[in-house]
């Protein structure tokens, strides 16, 4: 029963038929403006778009567990111990995994979950972009690559996790994270001092348009 | 290579595949260091599948206050990139760090004009093919004539294709310091190749200006018929490096570029590389503009983006990987031995011998043939299982030694076999149907196939007892090329069949025998006591595995087994009995089989069973490192036996806690009962192949492991605690 089920879920998230997504902005995002809305299918095969958090601060986190940044990050367990701390915030921190189908780090749902429950990892979801729209609505360019939207549904941060662009695990020693800051600066109701940053790590591998 | 297999996997195994790929690349990339290569202007190559490099001098002897070039040369495989200054949308720019003599210095790379390399719809700026990076080295102006004079490089790089892999090296050249300079011509041609295709400054100044999104790089002054133009900015957080770079002519030429969604720019003026083509021939030019004052961001404490060099640490092979084929095999061969006096072995391999003893009395010659039956089948069996293991390997499989037992159902099927052999033993039924006497039946003409299936049979119940040594002959063997690895099974499988067969062979060994008689009749039972042990331990292991639900699969798989050679025993004779006996018996098989698959599901987390250990990750190891305390990781399984006595003997006495307790070592297990692709990584990237494996991490932030031998003692892991945590020097109490 349970390998059906399952089947069933890699089946769906598989197809990546469901993703659909709102027509992306002409010029990418923009802090400040309304984030680009997206509807993508989770790792339970379930749809999820950005309208169904109104009210709650997002965070978007662009993976790939095997690029050597990010595994900087969940190596050391710093990202994970950011999820959690965000998860306390009642911020909802949502995984974006966006490697199409035959790229490297193209994951189905239940392999995207065992990635997590492995590491630890403790995102509210795990969205799958095999087609790279979210990629493109948001210009994604590395892994990681994170954006904070805030209760308003604007965007309040786009860039990279911390200050140290380096895959080496003695970098994460001072760093500075962009993603605390912004989240602290937004719960204070200050502007966001590092709204958009240059991201670092390994390039987002985005589908051919079809 | 590549890349060309990867097109025709499918995804989940590429990326699996691709992970072990990287790690053994990188494993590779330091162990293919030449060492000691002679020429003095060139250093030894440091080699990884991607990139090949080597640092070179134009000097092989520098005179006293001179400055020369030296140059970090990467030649890159096809499809593979190595980044510039800027790396673009993604990646990392190679770094050096110096090591140089007293009073040396060496300047910044000067880096050649970088391509854009289209990662659609995203872009790189980088190298391809090869990536020649030249560094001026000033020698100080009182080096003695006659000294020598070392430069030490320690070069980091990021170089990707889709992927990407972290890649580092050492170069080492040994200079030396002489009145007046001795040039290497072919090295100095090189790097004046390099440093004459340098993009020179451009002879007129640009001017950027800008209104909301777009950029205008003013460019008076660029010579007519430019075409082509890019500008590559040395700041990342300038321009969007992926925008096409249109050019308006007309009186100012100028660049439309697209600006920064991560804008950032704080100089009145900002640099960058121009390439262009002028008359068909590429140009590159470095290009300083003056920035419009009202483009000029708020100054905000950020980092900019030429960042500190980075360290990136590859694993270094461990034990395993500095095995020599001679070793390997040897500690194959030893292993083979000591599987031999496991207790799921012995008896089965005793009855054998007894079994010569008997023969030997008749016929000399049969007892030898029985003797090579047993060998070919202990051969056949472990090349089928190196073959497996090896061909699992090379699809991308995590497997190991020991991976049989990370499968419920065939734990069960093994504690099935177990107890059908104690069974046979203690004379519950007869294999071949008519009851004969004990010296027949261990050697009966039918025998000839009895011997070969002896050698598997022997094999497959010493699966589960890995011997010591075999770990690291193992871990050996699964790097190796097929060849060398079905070598390193073969020297185990020869080890393995060597007593049996030095019994066969020498008359002389048999006659200390005593005569056949009603104490081997005894023997034969007593040994099926052994043999319901390891059944009882298989279960147990099946149980850690799937809990109670595995239990019950087991009983029934034994239940139904133990049914069906009953069944058939009384079911002999006319031919409408055997085909009922056949029937049900198919149908029993076939119901339990069923049920026991159904039943036996490993489940989804493995607890660990006391309170004060911790489970294992990689992450937590770092982190508790970072905390500056000392760990141990037990990588251990259920159903590894080795693990087990290890446990009790030195892991879980007194002293060892109270000293974990004082030296404030945690310690955590890595459990490989079931399949997990992150030990096996972990295993791998220490050499190993299967458990057990016994990890002292420092409590220095990123320090190295030191690897404990196979069998602990509580003396060898009270003093590798102190090691650990730096005591070693006031262990006086603690030690032996």
């Amino acid at each position: 029963m349970k390998l059906t089920r399952q089947g069933f879920i890699a089946g769906l998230a598989f197809s990546g038929l469901a993703l659909t997504l709102s027509p992306a902005l002409a010029d990418g995002p923009r802090v400040g403006a309304p984030a680009p809305a997206f509807k993508a299918v989770d790792a339970d095969g379930k749809t999820r778009n950005l309208s169904e958090f109104a009210g709650k601060t997002v965070i978007l986190e662009w993976t790939n567990h095997d690029c050597p940044y990010v595994r900087k990050h969940y190596n050391s367990a710093t990202m994970q111990t950011l999820q959690k701390d965000m998860a306390k915030e009642g911020v909802v921190w949502l995984s974006v995994i966006s490697s199409p189908v035959g790229e490297q780090g193209y994951v189905e749902g239940p392999k995207a979950k065992e990635l997590s429950v492995q590491r630890d990892a403790a995102p509210a979801g795990i969205l799958l972009d095999p087609k790279s729209g979210m990629a493109r609505a948001y210009a994604a360019q590395t892994t990681p690559h994170m954006y904070i939207i805030d209760p308003k549904g604007t965007l309040a941060y786009m860039g990279a996790i911390d200050d140290k662009p380096s895959s080496s695990a003695s970098s994460l020693t001072g760093a500075k994270s962009y993603v605390r800051q912004a989240v602290a600066e937004m719960k204070a109701g200050k502007p966001v001092s590092e709204a958009s940053t240059k991201s670092y790590g390994c390039v987002v591998k985005y589908a051919p348009v079809s | 290579m590549f890349k060309g297999c990867n097109r025709t996997m499918s995804p989940d195994f590429t990326s699996r595949w691709r992970a072990g790929a990287a790690l053994m690349a990188a494993v590779f990339a330091l162990a293919l260091q030449a060492p000691g290569e002679a020429k003095a202007a060139e250093s030894a190559a440091v080699t990884s599948p991607r990139v090949t490099a080597t640092l070179l001098s134009s000097r092989d002897t520098v005179a006293p206050g001179e400055r020369f070039h030296v140059a970090l040369v990467q030649k890159l495989a096809p499809h593979w990139h190595t980044y510039w200054l800027n790396p673009g949308d993604s990646g990392e720019p190679t770094r050096i760090e110096w090591e140089l003599p007293a009073g040396a210095k060496a300047g910044e790379i000067q880096w050649p004009a970088p391509k854009a390399i289209r990662v659609e719809p995203l872009v790189n700026f980088g190298f391809e093919d090869m990536a020649v990076l030249p560094v001026e080295i000033t020698v100080p102006q009182d080096a003695k004539p006659g000294d020598n004079f070392t430069l030490k490089a320690n070069g980091t790089w990021l170089v990707c294709e889709k992927i990407c892999i972290p890649e580092e090296g050492s170069f080492t050249l040994d200079l030396s310091v002489g009145p007046a300079s001795v040039v290497d011509q072919p090295a100095q041609d090189r790097i004046d190749a390099a440093l004459a295709a340098l993009p020179k400054p451009a002879p007129f100044r640009g001017r950027l200006k800008g209104d909301s999104d777009k950029l205008a790089l003013e460019l008076a002054g660029l010579p007519a018929g430019a075409a082509d133009l890019r500008f590559f900015p040395v700041s990342d957080t300038l321009i969007e490096h992926a925008a096409d770079q249109p050019l308006a002519t007309g009186e100012k030429p100028a660049l439309t570029l697209v600006r920064s969604g991560a804008f950032k720019l704080q100089q009145p003026e900002t640099t960058g590389v121009l390439t262009f083509r002028e008359g068909g021939e590429p140009r590159a030019v470095t290009l300083v503009a003056d920035v419009d004052p009202a483009l000029i961001t708020a100054a905000g404490g950020s980092a900019s983006a030429e960042a500190r060099p980075a360290v990136v640490r590859i694993p270094l092979p461990a034990e395993g990987a500095d095995l020599t084929l001679w070793a390997a095999l040897g500690f194959a061969f030893l292993g083979g031995l000591i599987l031999n006096l496991m207790p799921c072995v012995l008896p089965v391999l005793f009855i054998k011998a007894l079994g010569f003893a008997q023969v030997a009395h008749a016929s000399r010659s049969e007892a030898r043939e029985q003797g090579l039956l047993f060998l070919s089948g202990v051969l056949v069996t472990f090349m089928a299982l190196a073959a497996l293991v090896i061909g699992l390997g090379a699809l991308g499989g995590q497997v190991g030694w020991g991976f049989q037992l990370q499968s419920p159902p065939l734990v069960i099927a093994l504690a099935v076999v177990m107890v059908l052999i104690g069974l046979n033993l203690i004379g519950a039924f007869e294999i071949g149907g008519s009851v004969v006497g004990l010296g027949d039946g261990l050697a009966s003409r039918g025998g000839r196939l009895g011997a070969f299936m002896t050698g598997a049979l022997a094999v497959v119940v010493a699966t589960p007892c890995t011997a010591p040594f075999m770990g690291a002959a193992m871990g050996y063997a699964v790097t190796q090329p097929p060849a060398l690895a079905l070598s390193v099974f073969m020297a185990l499988a020869l080890g393995f069949a060597l007593p049996v067969l030095a019994l066969s062979f020498a008359p002389g060994l048999l006659r200390l025998l005593p005569k056949p008689g009603r104490w081997m009749l005894v023997l034969k039972q007593a040994f099926a006591f052994p043999m319901f042990a390891t059944a009882i331990w298989l279960i147990w292991v099946a149980s850690v595995q799937t809990g109670p639900q595995g239990v019950l699969a087991a009983l029934v798989a034994v239940l139904a087994a133990a049914f069906v050679v009953w069944l058939v025993g009384v079911t002999r004779g006319s031919l409408p009995r055997r085909i009922f006996g056949s029937v049900l018996a198919a149908l029993v098989v076939l119901g339990a089989g069923w049920f026991t698959v159904q039943n036996a599901v490993p489940g989804a987390t493995t607890e660990v069973r006391a309170s004060d250990i911790g489970v294992w990750s990689p992450e937590r190891v770092a982190a508790l490192q970072a905390e500056g305390k000392p760990v141990f990781v037990n990588f251990t399984a259920a159903w590894c036996i080795t693990c087990l006595a290890n446990e009790r003997i030195a892991l879980s006495r007194q002293e060892v806690k109270e000293s974990f307790g004082k030296l404030g070592v945690v310690y955590l297990k890595a459990d490989w009962t079931n399949r997990d692709s992150r030990i096996a990584q972990a295993l791998a990237e220490q050499g190993r192949a299967g458990v057990p494996l016994y990890l002292f991490y420092p409590s220095r932030k990123d320090a190295q492991a030191e690897i404990l031998p196979q069998i602990l003692t509580p003396d060898i892991v009270i003093a590798a605690a102190a090691r650990a945590a730096g005591r070693e020097a006031k262990t006086a109490a603690l030690a032996p």
